[in-house]
């Protein structure tokens, strides 16, 4: 399974790279900005996408948009803080399958990974 | 069967297809036998035919015999003789064998050779009986045939006809026996039919009103389970549909939970309506609509339900609202892969909500004594109990103040002031003690005060709050008293030597100093600042209360008020080229007319004229053209002002402008006097007289500050 991590966050990118690598998910690239993100999917046709919300020159909910136009079938966790619960939804609304709240533990981030993964292999 | 699982319905199947089967067997027998009797009628009715054509063919005999002599014979005699014959030949023969003959209107007819063992028996005994007499009969129709043949035949037809015709006669009464007995199988077989689909009726309708019964008995008891759950649960239980309707069966807990008579039926948003934010109410559609409409894992969107924690305000009865907590929870209904309806689980969590706010304010309260009791155990106990007696008292000129009752604006007014400025010095002894939480709750009740000089509406119950949070200050001062009481007494059982003298004057002069030094440095710590404080003169142990207390109380405040608005920060003082450390000098003397002289100078940047008058502009202490022609002396003047401050914010150091009207306030209360030196970039040095404790007269403050 190939994962894509958008985040503009050095810090998560690397935790959740590391987390996620160990977890068997080849990780095929990292993006800082939605732009970017977008760029990304479309070149290395991820499976999986961990998706921050606020972001630079383009916000989680638009990238959420054009990825899923890009790649219909591609599962997307939201990682965000949970300032506003509203945005997330929206954001879910757009075709994310699942939220993780910010902090999170591995164990969290890994749980919520394989529940997105069991969906993707049953449907 | 059929490769389906019929499940409950198999028996149901199994009836039907039997009870069709006989039906269909039935059918078919009827079928068979009705033609066969058809095919026997065909053939009684040919036998009684023979009959006929034995007796016809002893007529046509005879009448040829005797028209033989006639001149004019009858030529269609000989023909119907023929034809009378072959007919019963032929009939016979089919009768015998099988095969065609033809039937009474000349159409060709084929018969069934007789099994019946009796009929072939008389058709046997006709055959041996017929033979000679066609013979004869042939013999006679020969051309050119004399008049003896015929009479050999007509011979024969009196010899036989009798024969014939009873042979035929009990011919057709066997084969109108053998289709008697056919009809009565007919009938035995429909009757057979009719009982087997009558009997499998019977059973079909005993085992079904069997089972139907027994379904109904399960239906009723799962039912009443049902009933039993939704009545006992304290949940609130119940199935919401996509139009965010709840369900008609909810838990009977669930209305008074929602605090309405019948939930079923009702928009669950609408319910919520008056009790939610409408942003809450907002992100709740959205999130159930997540849940209704969106393919998102059920289990990774349930932190963002923001019905997790809602605060339902209820009126029980006029006059008593009670608050309560509730948390609703959604799980998915799935047909298929289609979800139908959210099951929702509403639960009063006010009693945890609860138990979560004492247990947090537990531990602010007991982290607050903690922090208390530590610096408790810093301070001198002489000391302390000097600040407790004044703190006491400045709490009941607090006291006084709230308890007059004089409404008016300006009433107000100065009643705030006056609590403020008891307030700031309090909270400046509290501080200067090193009781930063008793300064914080002083702080708090500054910040209150503030607030209410805000106010444009002021009346007298808005002092409510303040009322209340002075009593808790009573009860700080209790609680600090009872632990102050107790570490005295643990002192007291630890010490093996006995307490030393309170007479060294030197010891007791450090430890005010130290005090004094220790605030300063706290001050300046949180200012990112650097000071040294020195000291000279008497030991202030030695003047009578009042003066004492004053001293220290303007002490306080003036130290506070040099770090704050007077000492550069070190790297700005190194610029000007002053030591890094800011210099605060105290001195403390008897003066000749027996009352007190105190000096205190420090090295900062001096007293800005400019900022005052800004400062004063903007609180209009000054109005804009005053602003503009005061003098400098004027303006210095004007930091004595209550209110007056250059600093924007107020902490817990400055910005309320009340420091150093509470040290007006304590000197001139005294009867005492201030005098202020200071050149801009180098120093300000405060000069105050109080008298000796004798002389105290009250005069005007203004006229007392000398600048």
């Amino acid at each position: 399974m190939k994962l894509l991590i958008v985040d503009d966050s050095n810090i998560i990118r690397s935790k959740i790279a590391r987390a996620l690598g160990a977890y068997g998910l080849e990780v095929v690239g990292l993006a800082a900005n939605g732009r970017d993100a977008v760029a990304r999917a479309a070149v290395t046709r991820p499976d999986v996408i961990t998706m921050d919300l606020t972001m630079p020159e383009m916000d989680g909910i638009q990238c959420i948009r054009e990825i899923r136009k890009l790649r219909p079938k591609v599962q997307i966790l939201v990682v965000s803080a949970l300032a506003d619960k509203a945005t997330a939804i929206q954001a879910l609304k757009e075709g994310a399958q699942g939220f993780l709240c910010k902090p999170f533990t591995e164990q969290e981030l890994t749980d919520a990974i394989g529940e997105l993964i069991e969906e993707a292999q049953n449907g | 069967m059929f490769g389906i699982d019929l499940g409950k319905y198999r028996t149901l199947v199994v009836s039907i297809f039997l009870f069709l089967l006989f039906d269909l067997g039935v059918l078919v027998l009827n079928f068979v036998i009705s033609s066969e009797i058809a095919q026997d009628a065909e053939a009684v009715n040919l036998a009684g035919r023979q009959r006929m054509l034995s007796q016809r063919t002893a007529k046509a005999a005879l009448q040829i015999e005797k028209q033989a002599g006639s001149e004019t014979p009858d030529p269609r005699l000989p023909a119907e003789l023929a034809l009378a014959a072959d007919t019963f030949e032929r009939t016979l023969h089919a009768f015998r064998n099988g095969g065609e003959t033809v039937s009474g209107g000349g159409k060709p007819i084929l018969l069934a050779r007789l099994d019946d063992a009796a009929a072939q028996d008389i058709l046997t005994r006709t055959d041996a009986v017929w033979a000679p007499y066609r013979k004869a009969m042939q013999a006679a129709l020969a051309p050119g045939a004399g008049a003896e043949t015929v009479a050999a035949m007509v011979g024969r037809a009196e010899d036989t006809n009798l024969q014939l015709l009873g042979l035929m006669n009990e011919l057709t009464t066997r084969m109108e026996a053998i289709a008697a007995s056919k009809a009565n199988n007919l009938r035995m077989v429909q009757v057979g039919g009719i009982s087997l689909a009558t009997i499998n009726f019977v059973i079909i309708l005993v085992h079904f009103i069997g089972h139907l019964r027994r379904a109904d008995r399960e239906l009723e008891s799962a039912r009443k389970q049902t009933d039993d759950i939704l009545r006992t649960t304290q949940e609130g239980l119940f199935l919401l549909d996509p139009e965010y309707r709840i369900g008609t069966q909810h838990s009977r807990a669930l209305a008074g939970m929602l605090g309405t008579g019948q939930p079923g039926g009702a928009n669950l948003l609408d319910l919520l309506r008056p009790v939610v934010s409408q942003k809450t109410l907002d992100t709740a559609r959205e999130y159930l609509d997540l849940l209704l409409k969106h393919e998102v894992k059920e289990k990774l969107v349930a932190s963002l339900n923001p019905l997790d924690r809602v605060e339902i305000n209820m009126s029980e009865a006029p006059g008593i609202a009670s608050q309560r907590y509730l948390k609703f929870a959604f799980n998915r209904v799935k047909e298929g892969k289609r979800v139908t309806h959210l099951l929702v689980t509403a639960n009063d969590i006010t009693r945890r909500v609860q138990l979560e706010q004492d247990l947090k304010e537990s531990e602010e309260r007991s982290a607050n004594q903690m922090s208390m009791l530590v610096e408790l155990l810093r301070v001198d106990p002489a000391a302390m109990q000097e600040f407790l007696a004044g703190a006491g008292s400045a709490l009941d000129g607090m006291n006084a103040l709230l308890k007059d009752q004089t409404e008016g604006r300006e009433a107000h007014g100065a009643r705030i002031n006056g609590i403020y400025r008891i307030a700031h010095r309090l909270k400046g002894d509290a501080a200067g003690l090193g009781l930063s939480s008793l300064a914080g709750n002083v702080h708090a009740l500054e910040t209150q005060l503030s607030e209410l000089r805000e106010r444009s509406d002021l009346m007298g119950e808005h002092f409510l709050p303040v009322t209340v949070r002075v009593k808790a200050l009573f009860a700080d001062l209790e609680a600090i008293q009872s632990v102050v009481t107790r570490v005295a007494a643990m002192r007291a059982a630890v010490v093996v030597d006995p307490p030393r003298p309170a007479a060294d004057a030197q010891a007791q002069a450090l430890q005010f100093v130290q005090r004094w030094r220790a605030y300063a440095t706290q001050i300046a710590q949180r200012r990112q600042k650097c000071v040294e404080l020195s000291y000279g003169g008497i030991d202030i142990a030695t003047l009578d209360a009042a003066q004492r207390e004053t001293i220290v109380g303007v002490v306080n405040q003036f130290i506070r008020n040099a770090i704050v608005h007077g000492i550069e920060s070190p790297d700005e003082r190194r610029v000007r080229g002053k030591p890094a450390a800011g210099q605060l000098s105290v001195y403390v003397m008897r003066n000749e007319e027996g009352g007190v002289d105190l000096s205190f100078r420090d090295d900062g940047q001096g007293i800005s004229t400019e900022r005052i008058r800004l400062a004063a502009l903007k609180s209009g202490l000054l109005s804009p053209e005053r602003a503009h022609t005061s003098t400098d002396r004027e303006l210095i003047a004007l930091i004595f002002a209550p209110g007056m401050s250059t600093q924007d914010h107020a902490d817990t150091d400055a910005g309320r402008g009340a420091g150093l009207d509470a040290v007006k306030e304590m000197v001139v209360g005294q009867g005492g006097r201030i005098r202020i030196g200071t050149t801009r970039g180098e120093y300000c040095h405060f000069r105050v007289t109080l008298p000796a404790a004798a002389a105290r007269p009250v005069q005007p403050a203004s006229e007392e500050i000398k600048a």
